[in-house]
């Protein structure tokens, strides 16, 4: 094992390179720091090439043309991986070189909306029962229920409604819903960073 | 010892229905804020049988007061509905400088200990009750310091340790964390979980709780060798499986399980009644 001349006693000595491919790569690779990033490095992989499979098309088997970029992107920009992770992705892939073979099918922005509209579902604990996303461009939407049955899971629904809602004025916008209804809409939010 | 499993969605409802109805389980634990949008009344009669709380997401080092306010009145509804043998929750960083982790971050045992300390006093205070705080997995050396930490936790703060016997194998694994170390925080501890694990896909490996494997020969031979410590009046032990849930190779290691403690002290008065 390579002796190692940055901190490393704790994880929290870690804790910024376990989110940036960047400060991974100043760890020598036989050192258990190094594997210790490379394991969180992953679940953010895995987050998201597991969840929207489709992504893979554009970027290669790898992922990594389009991961190594978002998160160093997503570092700059202090993105809160929050559940909108998917959605930025989206924005970045917008202004990127894959930008005309994203916009080309309208499967990739549904994945990625219903990605979104799960990760709320599952990791929000607040009082809301559902949220609602929307983009630019597309007139659909999707919405994420909580579990609300001990026999069920999250519900994820994409609606392409008769009378479309006013585009939000951002890529993305969202509003939650307070109850199992879907019966107000009370203007897009833009997403928080 | 009893033995339950943990519930977390919907999808191993009818599993988990099966698993108490042959006996394979004794108490089921909820992740109870995976609940929070189902009614207090459908949980409580969701399973007959006794129900463990098991918080992940109450971020209470790192949550706002009204948050957790917020936060613990609703998990409060719960815990009056279901009167739980116990409530649990994680001492972990879920994020940095406000950026979520992916895979959540371990505690600097020995910089962080009076600020961990502080939140769990003002915790249980919001909670209204004891709580069992469960040991993480380490990696980094630092890990070592977690038995003496914990230990220290109890004393200071009343809280209880519900006791990850796999986190500590994985621990040992991989900071050399001694059996030993852990002695007291089992002997005072009443409730447990066990899983199965496995190695990081590179090298120098390091053991990951991936909750998704049968328990190692390492978990059973450490469950074993400190039998006695574990086992006491009113024990529960936790066997967590989140991936890869096949009915039969649930049940296989929960006989294992079986096997190793004897049946639970209310099962053997449940038979003497019976027979
Ligand atoms: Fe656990």
């Amino acid at each position: 094992m390579t002796l190692l001349s940055l901190p490393s006693r704790t994880d929290r000595d870690l804790y910024p390179a376990l989110m940036s491919p960047q400060l991974c790569a100043k760890y020598p690779a036989d050192h258990k720091a190094f594997v210790r990033i490379d394991v969180s490095l992953r679940v953010y992989w895995h987050t998201l090439f597991d969840i929207c499979p489709e992504l893979l098309e554009l970027s290669g088997p790898d992922g990594m043309s389009i991961f190594r970029p978002f998160m160093a992107w997503a570092g700059e920009k202090k993105l809160a991986f929050d559940w909108s992770y998917y959605l930025w992705v989206y924005v970045w892939l917008r202004e990127s070189p894959f930008k005309d073979r994203l916009l080309a099918d309208g499967k990739y922005l549904r994945s990625i909306m219903g990605a979104s509209a799960a990760r709320w579902a599952v990791l929000d604990r607040g009082r809301n029962c559902g949220l609602v996303i929307g983009c630019a461009d597309s007139t659909d939407f999707v919405v994420g229920w909580k579990c609300r049955s001990v026999r069920f899971g999250r519900e994820i629904e994409l609606i392409a409604p008769e009378e479309p809602l006013p585009a939000p004025p951002d890529i993305f916008g969202y509003f939650t819903l307070p109850t199992f209804e879907l019966d107000i809409f009370p203007g897009w939010q833009s997403l928080a960073r | 010892m009893r033995l339950g499993f943990n519930f977390t969605l919907g999808d191993t409802y009818d599993m988990v229905q099966r698993l108490i109805a042959e006996r394979h389980i004794d108490y089921c634990e909820f992740l109870i804020d995976n609940f929070f949008c189902v009614e207090p009344d459908e949980l409580a009669k969701a399973f007959d049988c006794p129900i463990g709380l098991h918080i992940m997401y109450s971020k209470f080092l790192e949550a706002d007061r009204p948050t957790l306010v917020d936060f613990a009145a609703r998990l409060r509804d719960y815990i009056d509905a279901l009167n739980p043998i116990y409530v649990s929750d994680h001492i972990l960083h879920f994020t940095h400088e406000e950026r979520a982790f992916f895979h959540l971050g371990e505690v600097d045992y020995s910089r962080e200990y009076e600020f961990v300390r502080d939140k769990v006093l003002e915790w249980q205070e919001l909670v209204g009750q004891r709580i069992h705080f469960e040991n993480y997995l380490s990696i980094m050396d630092g890990g070592v310091e977690a038995p003496a930490f914990f230990e220290r936790l109890m004393k200071e703060t009343g809280a209880g340790v519900l006791f990850d016997a796999s986190n500590a194998v994985c621990s040992n694994r991989n900071c050399g964390t001694p059996f030993e170390a852990w002695r007291n925080v089992i002997a005072s501890a009443r409730h447990f979980h066990v899983a199965g694990y496995r190695n990081s896909l590179i090298e120098p490996f390091i053991s990951l709780d991936t909750h998704a494997e049968a328990l190692a020969p390492d978990t059973l031979a450490f469950l074993e060798d400190f039998r006695s410590v574990f086992d006491k009046p009113g024990a529960t032990m936790t066997y967590e499986r989140d991936d890869q849930i096949e009915f039969d190779d649930v049940v296989a290691d929960l006989k294992l399980l079986r096997n190793l403690f004897g049946e639970s002290e209310e099962k053997r008065h449940d038979l003497a009644i019976s027979a």
